[in-house]
């Protein structure tokens, strides 16, 4: 026995919980929690969240595979999540590794850790949290005694960054990996032998990626001259996995004692978008679209409100309004829980009037405050250019609407820093705000709120912007003061980010292997919990590249080659670089695509899943 | 729009383990969705955002335990109250347990506006020295009045504090206080322990009893 067995580390944390800032944070015991006797299992998998409890907790994607890994009946989930600062400190003074909530076990006592990597800004997190569960960070130096480190999630389509940290990476949609990755696990188990063979194993698994079995070479100017896959029978490009048939939605939701971001059930109504914008990383790496029906949602939410109590659901997709069934869903979720006082988030909609209808159905089941529009650009030729064709009629008409139906506050979306933006495209994001205002107050007068929501953009891994450089700093910067200087006279609120600020997810989600050694340096330079803006450390970034001898700007600030070899180029999303590059080119000659599902324009989905197809009685996808 | 007068269920609770973490905000939501949960005929608040109606006496500081909290809440329709501990129960997460449970009269005065005091229980980590704490103690009580700083303002202890009594026990030496708990004077142990030079985590706080006025005369707990 060591002295850190579950009874232990709670004695421990008798004390140390009184020190820090909202304990309830590490206690877990929430409603619907599964609590599994840890030697009636063989296989046990720790699932982190790499940011706090308040942040993670809520994370569909992690309770869907709690949920499933947990209806195994030779398996158990338990949960993690990072430690706030404070924590951190008496973790360490205290010498307690950090633990699972459910039974307080160590983490490296698990077979499998699991991390969802959502976005970038938390990958020093999973450094930090192997580190405290006392698990050597490189991937390298972990023996058969240590648990199997795997990651899946939305940043994972472009793994290279993480690539020395993590054994083996889920490429796609989780549900079925889990437990084919947990399964391979077991059968490793079964008689000593190196670990060499559990990978090997892994890798035969479509959708499964590691690292550790492909070479990166580099060219003379950095450039990344090959790839490849030394070990035989590997995947070349690893092809990401799908689910021809959404599964049930889960329905078993934690209720978390303390509060989070978000305190309600969230049930998918759909995967997968077809509208084709260009900056978009999940409409473009989650293709091809499926729809949940009408009946299935139903009984998803009935049964998620059961079981929490909760008081509020999210219809979740990427465009709900294009959901071909959402006018059914939205008149069957009123009809059903009208009487029962149940919020409805409906999020991601339109900019089309019939978005105003969808929410006007739900009544007095609607989230109270605002509503939100996107347009995303403010000219027609940029918004051309990101193929996001809208005429401003339509977006002007549309806000008319919003508040003639009683919204009194309207919050925009926009972007900047986009391909070939010019000053006069940012001066008309002002220009249609304070128009919209005006049609506000003359509807409504001076109760009128219209907020301004300016995000930088950041060109992602499989998108047709991919090849693009970002804006230097300083030029956003001038956008950013004519817009702040605008919205103040104009009294509409704005929210933005600094440029400082979108640095690390630049970086982090365009960069390559070479990397590690920079968030491995950074991580040693005290960075960790990154995504909050007030922990943020730019400089420990900074000097990370510094001692690598690496260039940041190699990064963000230079075009790609058309025909470089990408880091991200042997991840496949099954749409072809032949079609992102196609729609490059349309872009930079001003022309748009319509939405895919009125006409397919072979982005490599069905080439790469089209056999998978169930029949269109049985369950709606988007493409042909 | 339900005219009916409502049922007002008062239970008393004992609230332990993991959940002495869940602050009092927490808790009253927690309660909510247990009581949604259990599918009780809840009276709602009028209004765009209606929420249950349910009251709890006193906010329990974070980390303590406690077997005498009290929370009313009210039903649209009376049902049998072995029923509602039935169903309540089986909706609330294991650190929390009913102790009792009864019917009051909707014209009766609110938990919070008759609360008195509060009685605790504090135990304490075997490496302290519990003679030494008694001792402090007693010269603490000895002084005029005992200025304790919160954020804003200075609170005088010695008025918020009732009475002190120590205990021989099989664990050593526990000590019992019985605070003021008014919404304008409120009485908390850890700070009068942080005083005698203990830190949180050195000592365990239980609630035993919750005292309320005269009009009902009774202590709980
Ligand atoms: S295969 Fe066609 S319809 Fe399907 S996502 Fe690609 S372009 Fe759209």
């Amino acid at each position: 026995m060591t002295n850190n067995q579950p009874t232990n580390i709670n004695k421990k944390l008798e004390k140390i919980l009184f020190s820090v800032e909202k304990p309830g944070r590490y206690v877990g015991g929430e409603h619907n929690q599964v609590r599994k006797d840890w030697n009636s299992v063989k296989t046990h998998i720790a699932l982190v969240f790499p940011d706090i409890y308040d942040l993670g907790q809520p994370n569909l994607g992690l309770a869907i595979l709690y949920d499933i890994v947990n209806q195994q009946p030779d398996m158990l989930a338990e949960r993690a999540y990072s430690p706030w600062v404070d924590m951190e400190a008496q973790l360490r003074e205290n010498k307690i590794p950090l633990f699972s909530l459910e039974s307080k076990t160590p983490l490296n006592k698990f077979d499998i850790i699991g991390f969802t990597l959502p976005y970038e800004q938390i990958y020093t997190n999973v450094l930090n949290i192997l580190d405290l569960s006392g698990v050597p960070l490189l991937a390298s130096e972990r023996t058969a005694e240590h648990p199997l480190i795997i990651a899946g999630g939305q940043a994972c389509y472009n793994p290279e960054p993480m690539a020395d940290f993590i054994d083996a990476f889920a490429i796609g949609e989780g549900e079925e990996l889990i437990l084919e990755i947990s399964r391979a696990y077991q059968e490793w188990k079964r008689y000593p032998s190196p670990r060499l063979e559990l990978f090997q194993a892994l890798a035969r698994i479509p959708g499964v990626y590691v690292p550790s079995f492909y070479e990166v070479s580099y060219a003379e100017d950095g450039t990344i001259h090959s790839v490849f896959p030394w070990m035989q029978g590997v995947a070349m490009p690893v092809k990401k996995r799908i689910l021809a048939r959404l599964p049930a939605p889960t329905t078993r939701f934690l209720v978390p004692n303390v509060e989070t971001v978000h305190d309600r059930i969230s049930v998918e109504i759909m995967r997968g978008c077809t509208r084709g914008c260009r900056f978009c990383h999940a409409g473009m790496v989650n293709r091809p679209v499926r729809e949940r029906s009408p009946e299935e949602i139903l009984t998803a939410v009935q049964a998620g409100l059961d079981a929490t109590g909760y008081e509020q659901v999210g219809l979740l997709s990427l465009s709900s309004s294009d959901h071909t069934r959402i006018l059914d869903i939205i008149r069957e979720v009123y009809a059903r829980f009208k009487d029962s006082r149940v919020q409805v988030n409906l999020p991601s909609l339109r900019i089309a009037s019939f978005s105003v209808d969808l929410m006007d159905e739900l009544k007095e089941l609607r989230p109270g405050g605002g509503f939100t529009l996107a347009p995303e650009a403010a000219t027609e030729r940029m918004r051309a250019i990101i193929n996001k064709p809208l005429d401003e009629a339509v977006i002007l008409e549309t806000a008319r609407t919003i508040f003639e139906h009683g919204w009194l506050s309207l919050k925009l979306y926009f972007m900047i820093g986009l391909p070939q933006e010019t000053m006069e495209d940012v001066q008309a994001i002002l220009d249609l705000a304070r128009r919209i205002k005006s049609i506000g107050k003359s509807i409504k007068g001076n109760r009128v709120r219209v907020h301004l929501g300016i995000a930088t953009f950041i060109p992602k891994p499989h998108t047709p912007f991919q090849w693009y450089s970002i804006e230097d700093a300083q030029s956003l910067q001038s956008k950013i003061d004519l817009l702040k200087e605008g919205t103040r006279r104009a009294d509409i609120k704005m929210t933005y980010n600094p440029p400082d600020s979108t640095l690390l997810e630049s970086w982090l989600s365009r960069g390559d292997r070479r990397l590690g050694a920079v968030i491995l340096q950074a991580w040693k330079n005290g960075a960790r919990l990154d995504a909050w803006t007030e922990r943020f450390n730019v400089t420990a970034w900074l000097d990370a590249f510094a001692a690598c001898g690496i260039d940041p700007d190699f990064y963000t600030r230079r075009q790609r080659g058309l025909d470089e070899i990408l880091p991200w180029d042997h991840i496949s999303t099954g749409v072809s670089k032949r079609f992102l590059l196609t729609d490059l080119r349309l872009s930079q000659a001003g022309k748009t695509r319509e939405d895919c599902r009125n006409t397919c324009f072979n982005c490599g989905i069905l080439d790469a899943y089209g056999s998978l197809k169930p029949s269109e009685q049985e369950i709606y996808w988007g493409c042909p | 729009m339900n005219n009916t007068p409502p049922v007002r269920i008062r239970v008393q609770f004992s609230k332990d383990g993991d959940l002495r973490f869940t602050g009092h905000l927490d808790l009253q939501r927690l309660f909510e969705r247990a009581l949604r949960r259990s599918g009780l005929p809840l009276r709602y608040s009028q209004g765009f955002n209606p929420k249950a109606r349910l009251s709890i006496a006193s906010a329990l500081p974070l980390g303590f335990s406690s077997e005498a909290e009290f929370l009313d809440f009210w039903l649209d329709t009376e049902i049998d109250l072995q029923e509602v501990q039935q169903r309540l129960s089986a909706a609330l997460p294991r650190d929390i347990t009913i102790r009792h449970i009864e019917a009051v009269p909707n014209q009766a005065p609110s938990l919070q506006s008759s609360l008195l005091a509060s009685e605790y229980h504090v135990s304490f980590l075997p490496e302290i020295d519990t003679q030494e704490v008694a001792a402090k103690l007693s010269a603490l009580l000895a002084r005029e009045s005992i200025p304790f700083s919160r954020r804003a303002k200075t609170v005088d202890l010695k008025d918020l504090l009732l009475a002190a009594n120590w205990q021989r026990t099989a664990e050593g030496l526990e000590l019992s206080l019985r605070m003021k708990s008014t919404p304008e004077a409120n009485g908390r142990p850890d700070e009068l322990l942080s005083l005698l030079g203990l830190t949180a985590g050195s000592y365990q706080v239980r609630r035993t009893a919750l005292i309320f006025n005269a009009d009902e005369m009774t202590k709980h707990g």
